[in-house]
């Protein structure tokens, strides 16, 4: 069986660029019990409407209802849950025993255990199995050598994360954001305290005064140089995160992972280091493997020093063709002029280079410049553009996808 | 409400409580000390519930599983839990079991649930209202725990922070709890082979002693001076809806950092 490679999606534009551009499967949230509340998130009909696109396509959506539940909150959850069914979500995550539960005894739904639960062991999996999950997402504290023995003693799937952002606690088990914003952490409200910077003292109440300031902050996760391995020890799904991530974002990881995976499947793959430096890029973030290679100790942790510039790499979405004419229809995401060297890449991981010439406006009028966001213009070009093709800045050295 | 408490030292053990909770060395994270399974014999007179709530990992469920089959040889009342390999071992194990998520046990549906799973008690998170713990009493038949004083664990982490932090710099320091500072506010962080960050403030729950019919009481020793704990102890023992002022009042005199948490305060999750 071919491992998963599951995509995040913070609304319907980024489920489908996610399944256009590679993913098996998309993880979504709805607008009630998830925990990125602050995201755009799904309506009901949007979840209907990912489902049907994605099942055309023979992949999978799973809900996340992973919020730690109140008293209140419960009561609403069986009619969503039954409509979560009815729409034939192929999964939902839960980290709340109440909702893996209620899903048990209300519906026919396949719960996965989210991570919040931070299971690291095989007998957490063994008794999640016991209750009903049909898969656990591991924490992310594990080692290679950890997943597989889990894998070898429980007979479940396993999902672990490859890609993205960390938690610099064990997932479920920080209120930071509660305490310090009133913002509750564990129902969706996450204000990332752990990127803060904060003084140091010790015992006495003296400073302790490094170069930076004290911070929580981890690196992200890159299992890319470690796909072999994932992939050999059995998992059934390797996890990208980031559901508030752009679509260029989602694009360009689901991109390398999905040429990784094929070219394993293949028997032609070779670790990628441009690939790597690719998904650097699109985060602005290192990324480094983390637990899973034991090393979790100060080269994961950030000082302050991070490069978070906003990346403007991502210029436009092609959103339309006209294969008689060769006009593409662009619509701005951000700066771009004449004379900039740009390349077209898309979910077929076709890559073309281009020289902007002309630039025309909506009102057909020549210009040099496209400043506005969501601007739309059109380019000619030699070669044929499928609709959601993105166009990027082209950077010094190819980006390879 | 019995009076349970979570001793710095085994001589706190003796102090006028119903009982203690115990964390043990290498199978437990958050608590003011770490105690060896022998020492649980110099306990008398008094319910002990162990606290094992590390998340584990695959190389600690030997020293797990042989250290609940030990506990069935100790007069204790139950071992608290976070990872729910405990859980799966419940059949090897002759005492009760405490849910102790500490910040997911919110709502009394989940606790009614791994009631039916055979978890008769639970300690109840301190990240929600009064309200709300009220509302779990009443509709939960699980023995109920909570605390109502001492500071807060806020965060755990797998990762030595500070250590990495006075690697990357080249910095010293032996010490085992530091503090954090922002915007005045003054955290205890401890890490060892974890790291914990606790409450600025210490929590406050002596009025609400009177209104919340739980089970048990926590008072927690963790960084209070003993002779100031063994105070505290005492007026939380005494305290009555005759004399809450004076001893609030009391409280207040000793213990200069106290707040109430969210007792009176809902989180919010959806920004506007």
């Amino acid at each position: 069986m071919k491992v998963e490679l599951l995509a995040p999606a913070g609304d319907l534009d980024r489920l489908k660029i996610a399944l256009l551009y590679g993913a098996d499967a998309v993880y979504i949230g709805g607008t009630l019990f998830g925990l990125r509340a602050n995201a755009v998130n799904f309506s009901l009909d949007d979840i209907k409407q990912g489902v049907i696109f994605a099942h055309n396509l023979k992949k999978k959506v799973y809900v996340t209802v992973n919020i730690v539940l109140h008293n209140k909150e419960v009561k609403l959850l069986i009619d969503y849950l039954k409509e979560l069914e009815e729409i034939q979500v192929d999964a939902i995550i839960a980290s709340d025993m109440t909702v893996i539960n209620l899903a048990k005894k209300h519906t026919s739904l396949d719960v996965h255990m989210s991570t919040q639960q931070s299971t690291l062991n095989y007998e957490s999996v063994a008794f999640a199995k016991k209750i009903g999950v049909t898969r656990v997402v591991l924490g992310r504290e594990l080692s290679k050598e950890e997943i597989k023995e889990i894998k070898d003693k429980v007979d479940i799937e396993l999902e672990i994360f490859i890609h993205g952002a960390m938690c610099a606690s064990y997932s479920g088990r920080c209120v930071l954001s509660n305490y310090l914003t009133n913002r509750d952490a564990n129902r969706g409200g996450c204000s990332q305290i752990c990127r803060w910077d904060f003084d140091l003292y010790n015992e006495n109440l003296e400073q302790i005064k490094g170069l930076k300031n004290f911070t929580f902050c981890s690196k992200d996760l890159s299992l890319l140089k470690y796909l072999k391995d994932i992939i050999e020890i059995g998992v059934t799904s390797l996890k990208i995160e980031g559901r508030m991530r752009s679509i260029y974002y989602i694009a360009t990881v689901v991109s390398i992972y999905r040429k990784a995976i094929d070219a394993y499947y293949k028997g032609n793959y070779i670790y990628d280091e441009l690939a790597e430096e690719t998904l650097n890029r699109v985060a602005n973030r290192d990324a480094i493997p983390q637990f899973f290679d034991g090393n979790y100790q100060e080269n994961c942790s950030y000082y302050n020093n991070r490069i978070e510039i906003s990346n403007q790499d991502f210029l436009g979405v092609v959103i339309d063709y006209d294969k008689d004419k060769k006009i593409a229809t662009i619509e701005q995401r951000n700066y771009f002029k004449k004379g900039d060297v740009v390349e077209f890449f898309n979910y077929k991981q076709e890559v073309f280079t281009y020289k902007i010439e002309d630039i025309y406006d909506e009102d057909n009028n020549l210009i040099d410049i496209v400043r506005h966001p969501k601007q739309i213009v059109f380019l000619k070009t030699d070669f044929n553009l499928d609709i959601n093709t993105l166009m990027r800045i082209k950077v010094d050295k190819s980006l390879n996808l | 409400m019995k009076t349970l408490i979570i001793p710095t030292t085994l001589a706190q053990t003796k102090l006028d409580c119903d009982g203690v909770i115990i964390g043990l060395k290498g199978l437990s994270v958050n608590m003011p000390n770490y105690f060896d399974i022998t020492d649980l014999k110099k306990i008398k007179n008094k319910e002990i519930f162990i606290c094992l709530n590390k998340n584990m990992h695959n190389n600690e469920l030997k020293l797990l599983e042989e250290t609940l089959i030990k506990l069935n040889d100790y007069p204790i009342k139950g071992v608290l839990f976070y990872d729910f390999a405990i859980p799966n071992l419940k059949d090897k194990l002759n005492y009760d079991l405490v849910w102790n998520q500490e910040h997911m046990t919110n709502n009394y549906y989940t606790i009614n649930y791994l009631k039916e799973l055979g978890i008769n008690y639970t300690f109840v998170s301190s990240d929600i209202t009064l309200r709300e713990m009220q509302e779990i009493k009443q509709n939960s038949t699980s023995k109920l725990l909570v605390t109502l004083f001492g500071y807060l664990p806020l965060f755990t982490s797998k990762r030595p922070l500070v250590n990495n932090y006075l690697k990357t710099f080249n910095l010293k320091d032996t010490a085992k709890t530091n503090y954090l500072e922002k915007e005045g506010h003054l955290y205890p962080i401890v890490s060892d082979d974890q790291t914990v960050l606790y409450s600025d403030f210490i929590l406050d729950g002596l009025k609400e002693s009177l209104e919340l019919n739980y089970d048990y009481m926590v008072l927690n020793s963790f960084k209070i001076e003993p002779s100031l704990f063994e105070k505290v102890l005492k007026i939380f023992k005494e305290v009555n809806i005759d004399n809450i002022d004076d001893k609030n009042k009391l409280l207040n005199n000793l213990i200069p950092n106290l707040k109430k948490g969210f007792f009176y305060e809902e989180t919010v999750y959806k920004v506007k």
